[in-house]
């Protein structure tokens, strides 16, 4: 198992929602649970903890009179990100 | 997705999993293109045809492109109102085509001011320029004019249809504004009506096939569910 990865990035569905928001400017919470395949309830909670780690921000709006969620990553969540990735690829190139 | 311990080869399958299905989701349907593509092959083709065939159909026929606007905002805000996700690079298309529509009202300007102002500066210092028809040898006050001002709009059609393409890797889109480009070139030596034919032609190669195609494609892909 890892040692020092980023525990909030360690998740398989909070770390498919921040690779999903590292390559688009924002997503709606739909788009996130189409990609995902996750339940609205479960991924409402880990988008919750994302955003209490400041790795991304959670707009909520209205368009027609319907409720719109709207995440966007943080350059916290950016850099999280990256050194999430870089110590992926430290322990990859250990092993190998 | 259900929660559990990842493994190291999870968790880089996961982050290329989503990176592709991001990368995948690009989906241009092409209304924009199909749109501005239609509207300023009408206009250069009506306008080649009124000089050929000397006849006027009333009005001025670019006055099409303001109309055009309409249908525009329309898609803007229905697309808006579709979309779940926002790309980067989506976001620099944007930015480009906003910039170009900034270039055109530019252009639009400088055609439309400097003939008028031109004048101005030269008989302020005492200099005004006069035509001479050489059959009967009369001399007239001269009309400025912006020279071959369509080439210069051909240049900016070129622009923003070969940035998209390249960022798209689209093409059909470059190789529309490759077409452009040598319209433009052909443009420095041909006259009004030519010029007008080959604006049509322009708008015919670099956006209404490229956006026809893209429809087509966007049609097929509503049809298969992954949209």
């Amino acid at each position: 198992m890892f040692k020092d990865l980023d525990p909030i990035l360690h998740s398989q569905l909070r770390l498919a929602v921040i690779s999903l928001l590292i390559n688009v400017e924002e997503a709606e919470f739909t788009f996130l649970r189409e990609k995902t395949n996750a339940t609205a309830g479960n991924l409402s909670v880990q988008v919750q903890k994302l955003k209490e780690a400041e790795y991304i921000t959670v707009e909520k709006r209205f368009r027609n009179n319907y409720p719109q969620t709207i995440c966007r990553i943080t350059p916290k969540g950016i850099k999280a990100f990256e050194d999430y990735v870089k110590a992926l690829q430290d322990y990859v190139g250990k092993k190998v | 997705m259900e929660e559990k311990q990842l493994t190291e080869k999870e968790s880089l399958a996961i982050i290329t999993e989503m990176v592709n299905k991001v990368k995948n989701h690009y989906h241009e349907n092409g209304a924009y293109l199909i749109l501005w593509g239609t509207v300023i092959a009408t206009c250069g083709f009506v306008s080649a045809a009124q000089s050929y065939w000397h006849f006027s159909i009333g009005f001025d026929i670019w006055i099409l492109t303001f109309i055009a606007v309409i249908p525009q905002v329309w898609l803007i805000i229905r697309e808006a109102r579709r979309k779940k996700v926002k790309t980067h690079m989506e976001s620099a298309i944007d930015i480009i085509w906003i910039v170009y529509i900034i270039t055109i009202i530019g252009i639009l300007l400088y055609g439309n001011i400097t003939y008028l102002t031109s004048p101005r500066i030269l008989a302020e210092n005492g200099i005004e320029l006069l035509s001479r028809d050489t059959g009967t040898g009369e001399i007239k006050p001269f009309k400025l004019f912006a020279p071959s001002f369509s080439s210069i709009f051909l240049l900016a059609y070129a622009f923003p249809t070969l940035a998209t393409g390249l960022i798209t890797k689209y093409r059909p889109l470059i190789t529309g504004a490759m077409i452009t480009y040598a319209f433009f070139v052909i443009s420095l030596f041909t006259g009004y009506a030519n010029d007008m034919l080959l604006s049509g032609m322009a708008a015919v190669c670099s956006w209404l096939v490229p956006g026809l195609m893209l429809r087509k494609k966007y049609l097929a892909q509503l049809k298969q569910g992954n949209v």
